[in-house]
């Protein structure tokens, strides 16, 4: 077991090193997208500010909580476009090309070739500034969180960061009964703007179906929360549950549509 | 065949084309119903004690988000960067040098056929969900009619600066390889001056009256202002109108001098 553990993180060593190697080599490339990721994450501060020029408070939250809020969203966020979204999103164009092969013929895993194979430094670089922003928040509130609630929000936001992974890998499986994944990564976009509203502003249908039913909302609030209002056993432990029933989920969906695949290539 | 001719037949051919990808426009529809429901109730939530935000109550702020939905499916180039991109670089452009077509000419009427089943399609979801959305929706009445007319070119004049964008930006390939990254900066800069997340009247002062000298205005929050009765001085509107006019046509030169510069750069290569 320690072995394949071993195995498994110098591939995807490998394949990091390989990556920064070809962001160096295009590194106006690099530059450019690192711009696009930073100017999404200020859209969304940005709405924070406007909607907070005109009142103060949603559902509660005050401004800076809500920036806290925002913050970690984003800090999941640019840690799943680093590690593993254009993985992701090209397995929708591989499974129609019947590139998809290619990593069904690597020695491991195919869900680990497909999610590891490439690393983006311009997500990366902007985990830091998702950072600044959750400190700033923090600061402004004048929070000093202890190191047990410090190892609690990394946990919660490792928890987050599967949860997207699960959500994304879900969605984009659909090209295994889908002609085309063309344009399904909305879905992915469309469920984890939920991730940016405090749990209190969801109410009836609403909250059953994206509070209780689905991740998308208790994804952000229970790492905010922990720095906020300190450790809650009931939010750690409901979005631990969530972390392990919905990556299962996804895993199901994935190995469902390998089953389905036809190879395409001649 | 006559110009006309040659045209419909491509709009045609680009129905057809759009019509076999069907469940994945109903599917993103379906996904932007979604967003609404993320709109209402983050707008809701501002608005939990409040009359008006900017001016404006909860059922215009709402009904202006809604139609924005049905109209980024009408209105907005979804994937014709891509296409004129990937067209330029597998050389498929080859085709339209040698034959009398104008490849803007062919690549408008495909936009056209996409915009047409797209749209049609997103309405399905947002007509089925009007049972529950119906109760928020606020239009003006009939002493906005003026506003309505001025709201048709405006609509029209949108669509093309949609267009033309996602053309220029194509046409970009002749000088990058990739053209990803310029596109998905123009989209979130369109999102914010484009008022796709929230309407420009909720910016300081100066910053909107910025926004209205620059063609991302016009490109979805102009028509959706006028429809939606957020701008409710015809004067205003004419104005917007005649500027709107302006970035189409501002926007139709650039397209034309990429278009020539780009081919002295081209190299056609293959039997």
């Amino acid at each position: 077991m320690p072995a394949t553990f071993a195995r498994y993180a110098r591939i995807w060593l490998a394949s990091i090193r390989y990556s920064l190697v070809r962001a160096m080599m295009f590194r106006g490339d690099f530059l450019m997208w690192a711009l696009v990721e930073f100017f999404w994450m200020s859209v969304n501060v940005l709405l924070v500010g406007i909607i907070y020029e005109h009142t103060d408070s949603i559902a509660g939250w005050s401004k800076y909580e809500m920036l806290l809020l925002v913050g970690s969203t984003l800090l999941v966020q640019r840690l799943l476009m680093a590690f593993f979204w254009s993985n992701l999103f090209e397995l929708g164009r591989n499974v129609r090309s019947g590139h998809f092969d290619f990593f069904l013929a690597q020695p491991g895993a195919p869900l680990f070739m497909i999610s590891t194979r490439k690393f983006d430094l311009d997500g990366l670089v902007n985990v830091p500034v998702a950072l600044a922003v959750v400190l700033y928040a923090a600061h402004q509130l004048q929070l000093h969180p202890g190191p047990g609630q410090i190892a609690a929000y990394v946990l919660f936001i490792a928890c987050g960061l599967a949860l997207h992974f699960a959500t994304l890998l879900t969605i984009i499986s659909l090209v295994f009964w889908l002609q085309s994944a063309k344009g399904i990564e909305i879905g992915y976009f469309s469920l984890t703007e939920f991730s940016r509203l405090p749990r209190e502003s969801l109410r009836g249908i609403t909250a059953v179906i994206f509070v209780y039913a689905l991740p998308v909302v208790i994804v952000s609030n229970v790492p905010a929360r922990v720095l906020i209002h300190g450790f809650e056993p009931v939010y750690a432990a409901w979005l631990l549950a969530a972390t392990v029933f919905w990556v299962a989920v996804a895993l199901t969906v994935f190995h469902a549509g390998l089953r389905r695949y036809a190879s395409a290539s001649s | 065949m006559s110009a006309i001719a040659k045209y419909r037949q491509v709009f045609l051919t680009g129905l057809q084309t759009n019509l076999v990808y069907r469940w994945n426009f109903a599917i993103r529809a379906a996904f932007s119903l979604l967003h609404l429901v993320y709109v209402f109730t983050l707008w809701g939530a501002a608005y939990a004690g409040k009359a008006e935000i900017g001016g404006f109550a909860l059922g215009a702020t709402l009904t202006y988000f809604t139609l924005l939905l049905v109209l980024q499916f009408f209105l907005s180039a979804a994937n014709d960067d891509y296409e004129i991109s990937e067209e330029i670089r597998n050389g498929l452009i080859n085709q339209f040098l040698t034959k009398p077509i104008n490849y803007l000419g062919y690549r408008l009427s495909l936009f056209f056929s996409a915009r047409l089943v797209a749209g049609s399609l997103a309405l399905l979801p947002v007509l089925a969900a009007l049972p529950l959305l119906g109760k928020y929706l606020v239009f003006p009445g009939t002493e906005h009619l003026p506003l309505y007319l001025v709201a048709i070119p405006a609509l029209l004049l949108a669509a093309f600066i949609q267009f033309i964008i996602a053309y220029c930006f194509g046409l970009l390939t002749f000088w990058f390889l990739e053209i990803q990254s310029f596109i998905i900066l123009s989209l979130a800069v369109e999102s914010v001056l484009g008022g796709q997340i929230f309407p420009l009247d909720l910016m300081p002062g100066w910053l909107y009256e910025l926004s209205r000298w620059l063609p991302y205005y016009y490109q979805m929050y102009f028509p959706a202002a006028l429809l939606t009765g957020r701008i409710t001085d015809l004067g205003f509107a004419l104005q917007g109108l005649v500027i709107q006019t302006g970035w189409a046509i501002a926007l139709l030169f650039l397209a034309q001098a990429l278009w020539k510069r780009g081919l002295r750069r081209h190299t056609a290569v293959g039997g």
